[in-house]
């Protein structure tokens, strides 16, 4: 590949997680579009049942590596990840790792809504009826048990025969949640969830991942850095395709390792 | 200042007017022709025009055997048309990409999709009809498909890049294979464009003259026989509105404003299904 541009220097601090811990990782992760370089070596441990927020200003490569977790960039020709992720020690960018599995392992919730066209409950069920044929019942009780770890039940129990499409922007991005909660994956990947949402949906989305990390492992992509304060537990600062510092995010916020976090969480740049 | 501002609304004003007398001019056309086939096609339709077939000149008869030819090869055409195109088109939006194939694919698609079709005509006719010894509704229906396709091709290319990608990787990530995420959620999310490619390709092909004089040519008889030479609207309105007999040529008017209004209702059906499709 082509030579990486001279990276700024600056230091940078990632906090030990006893591996027992570890869900997943990325190793010496480097990712390329095309010819052009979109992460430099990151190595990041994403702690089981835990919010880890990646934070950092636009192009830094936070969705970046999101993408890379659950090899949705492979969609693309073109599009490459070198170097190790690790999910449950196993590294997923291995060669004759099948896709489908992993992404059914690892969920994904994207910045606009995309609910399905098709009713509240065939949205919910999609995912289910890939890898799993259940009877009717129980079927019936996993769509009812996803929507209601997603806060949705109570808004849509009358209407499960109803379009997806038919819901508000809030309650479309939960659906979304409960369509990938219903797969029972072990981590979830959220791309800025809430960045098409009104206040009040921020605020439900929030509280629904609190209450979702009991299950899984989730990491959230957000350019709200009040957010991030709010709902994670780790957070990592990435700048130019680098990791800089990750740490416990009341550490990262309050009393950063490097000048780079700093200068970003204090709002002096980015 | 206010002579730049009034200078300004004059011409928008200008503008405006003469974009609502095009689209009066295009709406006048269209009404035109509408006009002069109900007043001239609507005497002609009676229960013969259905029931019997082309007669010979001064005698009663109707359009029975070009209208079944019609709907056989149309119906045939695109039951062609549509599993091709669909298939064509879903490959060059979903999987071709900027690849050499599907640039060529996609090149050629559009040369064809503006092919004049009496050159269809001549292909199919040399192609199926003299190897195969003679004219038939099949070698009617290959040329209408070949119409067709191109239409459904780039419609269902179009009507699926429209779609957001974030829906496409919503399914991969889910853990489906790409083809079911094309299938169960693609299609569906497409499901209006598709349909009217659909549409847009018969309407087309059920006006088209030149390529059956190559294909189906004509029958004088009702025959649900597509192996033979097989009747159908447009040759027969092509050969009687030429004729020199007066029930020739008002079987002509008839049978052109059948097709209108086969085009028409298919037109208002389709739209108020997807209108239905879109409330639930």
């Amino acid at each position: 590949m082509n030579a990486p541009p001279a990276p700024e220097s600056f230091e940078t601090f990632v906090q030990d997680i006893p591996a027992a811990e570890v869900k997943m990782a990325a190793r010496e992760l480097n990712f390329f579009y095309g010819k052009s370089q979109a992460l430099y070596g990151v190595s990041i441990p994403f702690a089981a049942n835990k919010v880890t927020a990646l934070i950092g200003p636009s192009g830094c490569g936070k969705s970046t590596l999101l993408r890379a977790l659950n090899r949705i960039y492979a969609l693309y020709p073109g599009q490459i990840a070198k170097g190790e992720i690790l999910l449950d020690g196993e590294n997923v960018l291995a060669r004759g790792v099948d896709l489908g599995r992993l992404r059914a392992r690892v969920g994904m919730v994207f910045q606009q809504p995309t609910p399905f066209p098709m009713s509240i409950y065939d949205n919910v069920a999609f995912g289910v009826r890939l890898y799993e044929t259940l009877p009717k019942a129980e079927l019936d009780d996993r769509v009812e048990d996803a929507l209601r770890r997603s806060a949705l039940w109570n808004e849509v129990k009358d209407k499960l025969s109803a379009s997806g499409l038919g819901l508000s922007g809030g309650q479309q991005q939960r659906l979304c949640v409960a369509r990938g909660v219903a797969v029972r994956p072990e981590v979830l990947l959220l791309d800025e969830p809430a960045s098409a949402l009104d206040p009040i949906s921020t605020a439900k989305l929030e509280e629904t991942l609190v209450e979702l990390k009991k299950d899984l492992t989730i990491v959230i992509v957000t350019h709200n850095l009040q957010q991030a304060a709010r709902i994670s537990d780790n957070a990592a600062f990435m700048y130019l395709g680098r990791l800089v510092e990750f740490a416990a995010t009341e550490r990262l916020f309050e009393n950063p390792h490097t000048a780079k976090t700093s200068e970003y969480v204090t709002g002096r740049f980015g | 200042m206010f002579g730049r501002q009034s200078r300004r609304k004059a011409a928008s004003a200008l503008f405006t007017g003469f974009c609502v007398f095009a689209a009066g001019l295009s709406l006048l056309a269209l009404f035109g022709i509408l006009w002069s086939l109900i007043t001239n096609g609507l005497g002609g339709i009676d229960l013969a025009v259905f029931t019997k077939s082309t007669p010979a000149p001064g005698s009663p008869g109707g359009l029975a055997n070009a209208i079944m030819g019609s709907l056989m090869m149309c119906a045939l055409a695109m039951v062609f048309a549509v599993v091709v195109g669909i298939l064509a088109g879903t490959w060059l939006a979903e999987y071709a990409g900027d690849t050499a194939y599907g640039r060529t694919v996609r090149f050629v698609n559009d040369v064809l999709l503006s092919a004049p079709s009496i050159l269809v005509g001549l292909f199919v006719y040399e192609l199926v009809v003299k190897p195969a010894g003679g004219f038939s509704g099949y070698a009617g229906a290959i040329a209408l498909a070949l119409l067709a396709a191109p239409v459904i091709v780039r419609t269902t290319e179009d009507s699926l890049r429209l779609q957001n990608k974030a829906l496409r990787e919503s399914g991969v990530a889910l853990g489906a294979p790409m083809w079911t995420t094309i299938r169960a959620i693609l299609w569906k999310a497409a499901a209006g464009g598709l349909l009217t490619g659909a549409l847009l390709a018969f309407a087309r092909i059920s006006g088209e003259t030149a390529p059956l004089l190559f294909t189906a040519l004509n029958n004088q008889f009702f025959s649900l026989d597509m192996s033979k030479p097989t009747a159908n609207l447009p040759v027969v309105i092509f050969n009687y509105a030429l004729s020199a007999y007066d029930d020739w040529r008002r079987l002509a008017w008839a049978g052109a404003l059948l097709i209108a209004a086969a085009v028409l209702s298919v037109n208002i059906l389709v739209r108020a299904l997807s209108r239905e499709q879109k409330r639930r």
